[in-house]
Formats: C-alpha cells, sequence, structure tokens
C-alpha cells in the first residue's frame, strides 16, 4: 500500500542518482505533480479535520485528531523538502553546465548522444530532458552569469581552476574546429594535427572538447 | 607566501616596496584565506580589486604593445609577462570563483542580515540577489505555487529548524601565528589553551579561529 512519502522518496532517489550522472536525466514531471498533489490532499485532509472545531481545537482533548494533525503536517513539509531538494540538485547541475560553457541546443544534442550510448532510452529522442521551467531557468541563469562575467572584462572567469603553469602547451585536435586567430598568425585546427600553443588562445577548445591538453 | 613576507610587513623599509607587489601580496593572502575559511570572508575594503584590474589592463597593453616587435630580448621579455598575466589572472580568478561557490551555497543565508550582506562586494551582491530570485522564480513555476499558501515560502524555522542553512563554522582550519597569541581551541572531549608562538601553525576550529584572524594575529593558510 503506498504511504506518505512514497513519492517524495523516489524524488529523492532521482535527485541522489542525478548528482553522479554527467548528464541530466529526464525531468519527472509525473512523479513532480503526484507529490505536490499530494500535499494538496494532505492540505485539505487538515481543513477538513478543523473544520467542526471552529478554530477552537484542543491538542489534549482529541489525542487522535492531533497525532493525524501532525504526521499530516510532517508529510507536507517532507515533499516539500524532497522537492525543494530535487530541483535544487537539477538546477545546481543545469548552473554546472552553464559554467562549463554549454548552451541549451548543447544540452539537447548531448541527450542524443547519451540515449544512444547508453540504456534504452524510455523517453522519445526529440524531447527535452528539461521541463520547459528549466529551460526558462537555464537561460536566465546563462544572462546573469553573462552580466557577472561582464564586469571582469580581462578575466575569463569559466576559465580553468587548474594553477597555471606553462604559457604554452601542446594540444591534439579532437575534432576539426576551424581556424583560429592567435597572435603569431592563424592557426588551421584540423582532426589529429597536433600543436603548441598559448594556453589562454585555446582554452575553451579544450573545454568545449575540440582539442586535449597532451603531457 | 611565506614568512619572509610576513617578516618584510614589520620591516621599516616595507613601503618601498611597489603597490602592485603589494597588491598580489594581499590578493595571495585573501585567496588562501578565502579557500581555507569555511564561510565567506569580507570583500577587500580598500579598492584592492580596482588596483588589480588597473595592473592587468595595464599589462595587456604592454603585451600588445610589444608584440610587433622581433627582437628576441623582447620576445622573452614578453613571454615573462605573459606567463605573470596569467599567473595574476588565475589568481582573480580562482578567488571569485571560490566566493561564488560558497555564495551560491548559502545565498539565503548571506542576504538575510545587512552584517553578512556587507561582506559582499557589489557586484556579488547583485548576482546573489538575482540567483536568489531566479531560483525561487523555478521553484514557485515548478510546484511551489500550487502549494497551500502557508507552506510556499523557502525560509521557515518551524520546530525550530530554520529551512536556511549556514555554513559549518565548527570545521577546522590551519592558522599560522603571525605574532605571539594565546589561543583556546575546543576540542571533542576536552577544550585546550596554548601559547601560540609567532609562526607556529596549529589546527583548530574555524569558530576558534576567527577571532585571532580578524584581529590579525594569525593568518589561514
Amino acid at each position: 500500500m503506498p504511504m506518505y512519502g512514497d513519492q517524495g522518496n523516489k524524488l529523492v532517489q532521482h535527485a541522489k542518482r542525478t548528482q553522479n550522472l554527467a548528464h541530466l536525466p529526464p525531468y519527472q514531471t509525473e512523479l513532480v505533480r503526484a507529490v505536490t498533489r499530494e500535499v494538496r490532499d494532505l492540505d485539505k485532509d487538515v481543513a477538513s479535520l478543523l473544520e467542526p472545531f471552529q478554530g477552537s481545537f484542543d491538542p489534549s482533548a482529541d489525542q487522535a485528531t492531533a497525532c493525524t494533525l501532525l504526521v499530516n503536517h510532517l508529510s507536507m513539509r517532507r515533499n516539500k523538502r524532497c522537492l525543494l531538494a530535487y530541483h535544487r540538485t537539477r538546477t545546481d547541475k543545469l548552473e554546472e553546465l552553464i559554467w562549463s560553457g554549454s548552451d541549451v541546443l548543447d544540452l539537447a544534442g548531448q541527450q542524443a548522444g547519451g540515449a544512444n550510448g547508453g540504456a534504452p532510452a524510455a523517453d522519445s529522442g526529440a524531447s527535452s530532458s528539461l521541463s520547459p521551467q528549466e529551460e526558462d531557468y537555464f537561460r536566465q541563469y546563462g544572462d546573469l552569469l553573462a552580466a557577472y562575467k561582464g564586469q571582469w572584462t580581462d578575466i575569463d572567469l569559466t576559465g580553468s581552476l587548474e594553477p597555471p603553469r606553462d604559457l604554452f602547451i601542446d594540444v591534439r585536435v579532437l575534432k576539426d574546429a576551424g581556424e583560429i586567430q592567435t597572435e603569431y598568425g592563424a592557426i588551421n585546427l584540423t582532426k589529429n594535427s597536433q600543436f603548441y600553443v598559448r594556453q589562454g588562445d585555446v582554452e575553451r577548445l579544450i573545454a568545449q572538447g575540440y582539442l586535449q591538453k597532451l603531457g | 607566501m611565506d614568512i619572509d613576507d610576513i617578516l618584510r610587513e614589520v620591516d621599516p623599509t616595507f613601503h618601498a616596496i611597489p603597490q602592485e607587489k603589494r597588491d598580489l601580496q594581499e590578493l595571495t593572502r585573501a585567496w588562501i584565506a578565502e579557500r581555507s575559511a569555511p564561510e565567506l570572508l569580507p570583500w577587500p575594503a580598500n579598492s584592492l580589486f580596482e588596483r588589480i584590474n588597473g595592473n592587468i589592463k595595464r599589462q595587456i597593453e604592454k603585451v600588445e604593445d610589444m608584440t610587433g616587435d622581433m627582437d628576441p630580448k623582447t620576445n622573452f621579455a614578453l613571454i615573462v609577462i605573459q606567463t605573470e598575466l596569467e599567473r595574476h589572472r588565475y589568481l582573480v580568478r580562482s578567488y571569485l570563483r571560490a566566493r561564488l561557490a560558497k555564495i551560491d551555497r548559502h545565498t539565503l543565508h548571506y542576504l538575510s542580515t545587512d552584517a553578512l550582506r556587507a561582506r559582499l562586494s557589489d557586484v556579488e551582491l547583485a548576482y546573489a540577489t538575482r540567483h536568489q530570485a531566479l531560483l525561487h522564480n523555478h521553484y514557485l513555476s515548478s510546484f511551489l505555487s500550487s502549494f497551500p499558501a502557508n507552506l510556499q515560502n523557502l525560509n521557515d524555522a518551524a520546530a525550530g529548524i530554520s529551512m536556511i542553512e549556514t555554513p559549518d563554522l565548527e570545521s577546522a582550519v590551519f592558522i599560522r601565528a603571525l605574532r605571539d597569541t594565546p589561543v583556546e581551541g575546543r576540542g571533542v572531549d576536552t577544550d585546550e589553551a596554548t601559547e601560540m608562538r609567532e609562526s607556529d601553525i596549529v589546527i583548530l576550529r574555524w569558530a576558534d579561529a576567527k577571532p585571532l584572524v580578524e584581529a590579525g594575529s594569525a593568518e589561514l593558510v
């Protein structure tokens, strides 16, 4: 028999699993809806339980009702926590993706790629694994981050957090990236070629997976 | 950063050190401290970052000026300057990101009182406020708006437990004494008090170390 909080528990498990995944699994629209519904139902129960008392409920006089109220009350709050945790885990993940330079289109492509390689995906390939609200959030946070970064024009905040050791590094080209301009002239990045370049010039390309740092 | 830096600070010839170098030392200190401390430290007040930004800009201009020059000597100097520039940028980036990570983690906490808000720079404050608004909006449109009104808050303190998480001030940090100073640390079983001599390093709870650091008797390492 399903109990209060079962659905919430499932959400938390999803969130826990999400933490260790490289990509974002599909948004659990149904589950979120079910947990929210449970909260509303419980709230209605509380209201109808309290109704006959007309605001003069004395917990010590009717301990059974008091207990029911307490359990309902706690279940509602627990569900709320589960929902918050689930959404926060996902937004954290989204923010991580934005910091590493993906945009919404990248994300959709990445999902399709992940579905081909991984377990048989139950969701249809075309639909995004983000809820519409999450897509909004993704865009808005991207704007926010861009605004914050705009305050630091000379420093690329999304750059590597590894302390720089050498000014120049060896890189191998994993995917064709076209021509880039450096202060030493243009370099044409064709697949499988290898270059000795200034790290600052190619950092973004490394982060996006076009280049691999050697050594 | 080592003991020499500290000695230099008490040296009367200290002010002979160019401003740029002192700025860099200050930045390095702030960076180390920020990365070690479990809570957000105050934003440097003395317009340190305006100066640092200025320094970086000047160096970039210098690099641009020197670039066309094919003289091998200039070329070498160019590499040195660029390397320094990259390191300088890394320090700033790492520092800002460390702060941002803390702000993101406990946004509501840092926005909750004026004293805490004062630790953020203007830009950080704007970022934190907007980020929290975005999150709240996201929760609302995803599920919170269909909740009963009395459950829609994000800052309830029902049953004595606040919904707002705060940083763990009891976590351990390493500090180095900058002058001889008594130190008291609370342990699990017993508390202990001891005399620290200059350049001694001890590990203790941040809550105990904080007054020493704020008084300038010790620094985080």
